[in-house]
């Protein structure tokens, strides 16, 4: 671990402050323990509380506790809503993930191009991301009323007949979601590629131009290598926000329709513990999701910072 | 010649499509909040309102606190994303120029703290509020929520991507970690900085569940929690004032970013930054 | 900016070293330093302001600070719906300050009961003099479980049945609602035939829209209820023959179906006919370009209706000076005067006898014949059952099984087992454990 961690470092030698390690702990621990500390009193200790009550059965408003070892691990593996919910999360996620980073670097390829307007339209593009989940949660319910909505006009326009049913079948409902949530949120994978597409080239992009590269010969050989550590990046930010998705599904399907159709993983820890009083059960899911999603972003961070030295 | 043209041509043919896929729900969402009830109800739809009605927007600001809600979310945001900037360019500066002990492992630490729902984190953190007696108090809102993990990864990636070469000349002249930082390193990053700033902002402008946990009253209460008061507990939905409502909300934060928008394109622009 | 992160730090690093201390405290009692919070004098109030009546709520304050000089009223706003305040009042229950008069609907008050967060007010009636003989009975008594009255009703519904005129006439059928729902079952593709394509006779809820809270009263015409007592009755013939007759009227006869937001379909005669909330109605009457009738639920023998609403509690870890001023003021803003203002204003049910005979009201409801319809039902209605208002996540169980079948053409015995199987689980596992034996 010591070997890796040094890595990114410069090489000591020469300069008065470098070869003073004891110079570098002060001034990391003035410059970075503010911030620990306030994600250790803040996040990590009501994280630990969380792993602990997963153990129990607690009534979020009551006095009282009592232990269970593992009863509720075992319940989350042997309950029937468990599969559908997981399935839900993941789906939701993929989609969510590999959506925002195709479309994102799609739309970034193209505005990064000489075009008249394009200030405009990155605006355009980014200006979803400025508003709440809340607020297009309760845009889009109206955008896909089955009645009075925009979709069901426009089909009804070009001729498409009536709409599917986003409301009432689970599946249609999981696609409504995530069309929400790629309209408010591929800005944000746009505006990272962008800004990584213009530190990258201008010598490389020029010399494929004039070499005559294929354009697609020239995306997958010197585009999508350069923007690996972005990729890495986004893949880690955009999986870890799609999952805490739960402004979104509590204002438009609260989880329905047939009970579980759009319901996530978070959005079950917040029912279990708010709505059906049963903090402990809410607990060990979300302790199950902490530890998986540990895993992946270790596994995720390993190959990212690898890829660099590489 | 006839291949950029065509290439040209369909640029602009996307950059249309793109336009209008974001601008007409949007639109959308606008023109609803200024249609009477009847407008809005009606089949086949209504575009544009047949009477423009203000009504739905002098609700929203004269039955609530509105002006008092926007002054608490300019101080709660402002004041997070003052902390958060700060904290997150010096813990990505220390996370990749200084030595420490298991620095891999405190970086895993800092990001695995976006891994941990709001949802779980409220109730032990409301009660350490409420226990210290920063409750309905914006301090209250703002200190739980001052600790920044995307920043720190965010602002660590683009370090790391920093040449070696450019801090190995600076530390050859002696440069330290002040200079190094602000000759150096801060103005290779432009644009991402600006990213974080943008992206802090929305989210604390945005954040709902705590602030509306800790808020007792107007005095505290942000925009987000305060606009909830124009929604109907029971009964129907009346889509115009909440339209109206969501506007409102969105305009401000949609501001802040055309403004910071021309400096992150600037940024974007200025080039000779490896992103 | 300075002295903000100082006080910041400080406050963390002060937690950080008593963090461990802290850690022990949650869930094992003794966080109950709120208790001590808060001046006896002050009266602070949780509401969700139902009905969008926050100035109705200031005015009533205004009333009762000006009849009592020594108590001022704090309105605190404790979520946009009866949910939030709920996990409002979680939170400060795990630690912080409680308020000394909180909202909750049907839905929540009972688990609050159970676990002995909101006091039993039978003691306090006398000490704050309240006659509470002239609640409205059904209203009052819904809050009422192990002998003893847990709160007092407030914000008032029920269900109403709402049908378009207009189509009722072309439909040739008399302009009251159906007696009962073997008539309704007739009348239906009737209906079907005269409201035009995309249209429907009928338009049940789904379940966020309470259809688990509206067809308790069907339930009850069919002989069938969701529970008596905790003893579970969805299996019972009546109940199925309740969940069959819903099942029919969308698959085989096809004049009804679930819609996705009963108030608004209706109101722009989507659906020719609706069971939507009294606190529907002056929305549905402002929005709809035709007639709009309101009807009693089918009920031909006995109850065909459930109450609904919210109503007012009082944490139980306050001090008996604050419990009884507390009451006091729910009290008063439910007196005889006051909940006939609230309730004109605001759409809800009167929730006093006396205000339902007062001058005021009768002057009212003969300018309002739909609000006259919903407040006549009012004696007629039942409390709700169990199983949907005191089985955590009951009403969602309910709600979901009727979207099976009114979807999906689920099998109906074998969804109402399974209804029934869950909530029994839930039962047996959060409820019965902690009865007070």
């Amino acid at each position: 671990m010591p070997a890796d961690t040094e890595r990114t470092l410069p090489r000591s030698g020469g300069g008065s402050l470098w070869n003073r390690p004891w110079r570098d702990w002060a001034l990391f621990l003035v410059i970075v323990g503010p911030n620990l500390v306030l994600l250790g009193v803040f996040t990590y200790r009501p994280l630990i509380e969380n792993i602990r009550l997963s153990f129990y059965d607690w009534n979020i408003s009551s006095d009282t506790i009592s232990f269970l070892g593992f009863d509720n691990y075992v319940e989350w593996f042997t309950r029937d809503d468990t599969r559908t919910i997981v399935a839900n999360t993941v789906i939701f996620t993929v989609a969510a993930v590999l959506g925002s980073m195709v479309i994102g670097l799609a739309l970034a390829l193209l505005l990064d191009r000489t075009l008249r307007g394009r200030n405009l339209v990155r605006s355009v593009v980014f200006a979803p991301f400025v508003i709440s989940g809340a607020a297009i949660g309760i845009a889009f319910q109206f955008v896909f009323d089955p009645n009075f909505g925009l979709v069901r006009d426009l089909m009804h326009r070009f001729g498409l007949g009536a709409p599917p049913d986003f409301y009432q079948d689970p599946h249609w409902a999981l696609v409504m979601i995530t069309v929400t949530y790629l309209w408010k949120n591929v800005g944000y994978a746009f505006v990272i590629y962008l800004a990584a597409l213009q530190g990258r080239r201008e010598d490389l992009a020029e010399a494929a131009a004039i070499d005559g590269a294929s354009s697609w010969t020239y995306f997958r050989r010197v585009l999508v290598p350069q923007l690996r550590p972005t990729t890495y990046f986004l893949s880690i930010t955009v999986m870890l926000n799609s999952l805490q998705v739960f402004d979104i599904i509590n204002v438009m399907t609260r989880g329905g329709p047939l009970g579980t159709g759009t319901t996530t993983m978070v959005y079950q820890v917040y029912e279990e513990s708010f709505v059906n009083f049963r903090a402990g059960y809410g607990a060990t899911v979300a302790t199950v999701m902490f530890v998986v999603l540990l895993v992946i972003t270790v596994a995720q961070v390993r190959i990212m910072d690898r890829g660099r030295d590489a | 010649m006839t291949r950029t043209r065509a290439g040209q041509i369909a640029g602009y043919v996307a950059m249309v499509l793109v336009v209008l896929a974001i601008a007409v729900p949007l639109a959308w969402v606008v023109l609803t909040s200024f249609k009477e009830r009847g407008d809005i109800y009606s089949q086949p739809a209504i575009w544009w309102p047949r009477v423009f009605a203000a009504s739905n927007y002098s609700d929203a600001t004269t039955s609530v606190p509105f002006w008092r809600f926007l002054t608490n979310s300019v101080i709660v945001t402002g004041a997070l994303a003052i902390i958060k900037f700060v904290l997150g360019i010096a813990s990505a500066y220390g996370l990749v120029f200084l030595h420490f002990p298991f620095k891999r492992l405190i970086f895993v630490v800092v990001i695995a703290a976006l891994m941990v729902p709001n949802q779980i984190t409220v109730i032990v953190n409301y009660s350490l509020v409420a226990q210290l007696g920063y409750r309905n108090t914006l301090l209250g809102i703002i200190v739980p929520l001052a600790g920044v993990a995307f920043g720190t990864f965010l602002m660590r990636n683009h370090f790391l991507s920093i040449p070696a070469e450019i801090i190995e000349a600076a530390r050859m002249d002696g440069a330290g970690h002040m200079r190094l930082l602000w000759r150096i390193i801060l103005p290779l990053s432009g644009p991402t900085m600006v990213a974080f700033a943008v992206i802090t902002i929305v989210n604390e402008w945005n954040e709902y569940l705590w602030p509306f946990l800790m808020a007792d009253d107007s005095s505290v209460a942000t925009l987000p929690v305060g606009l909830t008061k124009l929604q109907n507990s029971d009964g129907l939905t009346n889509w115009g004032p909440v339209m109206a409502a969501t506007v409102l909300a969105m305009i401000p934060v949609l501001a802040v970013f055309l403004v910071l928008q021309r400096q992150m394109i600037r940024g974007l622009t200025s080039g000779a930054v490896k992103g | 900016m300075v002295e903000l992160s100082r006080r910041g730090f400080l406050a963390a690093s002060v937690t950080a070293a008593a963090g461990a201390v802290l850690t022990a405290c949650v869930g094992s009692g003794n966080s109950g330093s709120g208790s001590s919070g808060g001046d006896s004098n002050t009266i602070t109030w949780w509401s969700s302001h139902p009905g969008k009546s926050t100035d109705v709520e200031k005015e009533l304050i205004t009333r009762f600070q000006q009849a009592n000089p020594s108590l001022t009223v704090q309105l605190v706003d404790g979520g946009k719906n009866y949910e939030e305040v709920a996990q409002k009042f979680n939170a400060a229950l795990s630690g912080g300050a409680v308020p000394d008069v909180v909202m909750l609907s049907d839905v929540w008050w009972f688990n609050f009961a159970l676990i002995g967060a909101i006091a039993p007010l039978d003691d306090l009636f006398g000490k704050a003099s309240v006659n509470t003989s002239d609640y409205v009975d059904s209203l009052y008594n819904d809050y009422a479980w192990n002998n003893k009255h847990w709160a007092l009703p407030y914000a008032r519904s029920t269900p109403l049945f709402y049908y378009n005129k207009a189509l009722w006439q072309q439909a040739g059928l008399p302009d009251r609602g159906p007696t009962s729902w073997q008539e309704f079952d007739e009348w239906g593709p009737r209906l079907q035939a005269v409201v035009g394509s995309g249209k429907l006779a009928h338009g049940w809820g789904n379940a966020t829209d309470y259809l688990g809270w509206t067809f308790q009263g069907p339930m009850r015409t069919f002989g069938g209820r969701y529970s008596d007592q905790f003893d579970l009755k969805f299996t019972e013939p009546g109940s199925i023959a309740a969940a069959n007759y819903l099942r029919s009227s969308i698959h085989d006869k096809k004049y009804a179906a679930i819609s996705n937001d009963i108030a608004n379909d209706f109101g722009a005669g989507i659906i020719a006919s609706t069971i939507a909330s009294t606190g529907d109605l002056s929305g549905i009457a402002k929005n709809a370009r035709f007639d709009v009738g309101t009807a009693f639920l089918p009920a031909p023998n006995g109850p065909g209706c459930v109450t609904g609403g919210t109503g007012l509690a009082i944490p139980a870890k306050i001090s008996d000076q604050r419990k009884v001023n507390a009451l006091k003021f729910i009290d008063f803003i439910t007196n005889t005067d006051n909940t006939s203002y609230f309730s004109q204003k605001v759409g809800y049910m009167p929730v006093r006898k006396s205000a339902l005979s007062s001058a005021s009201t009768q002057q009212f409801l003969a300018k309002n014949p739909n609000f006259a319809t919903a407040v006549n039902q009012l004696p007629k209605t039942t409390s709700q059952d169990y199983a949907r208002v005191f089985v955590p996540g009951g009403d969602k169980i309910i709600g979901t099984g009727f979207e099976q079948i009114g979807l999906r053409n689920a099998d109906v015995n074998s969804t109402m087992a399974s209804v029934q199987s869950q909530i029994q689980q839930i039962i047996d596992r959060q409820i019965t454990p902690k009865l007070p034996k």
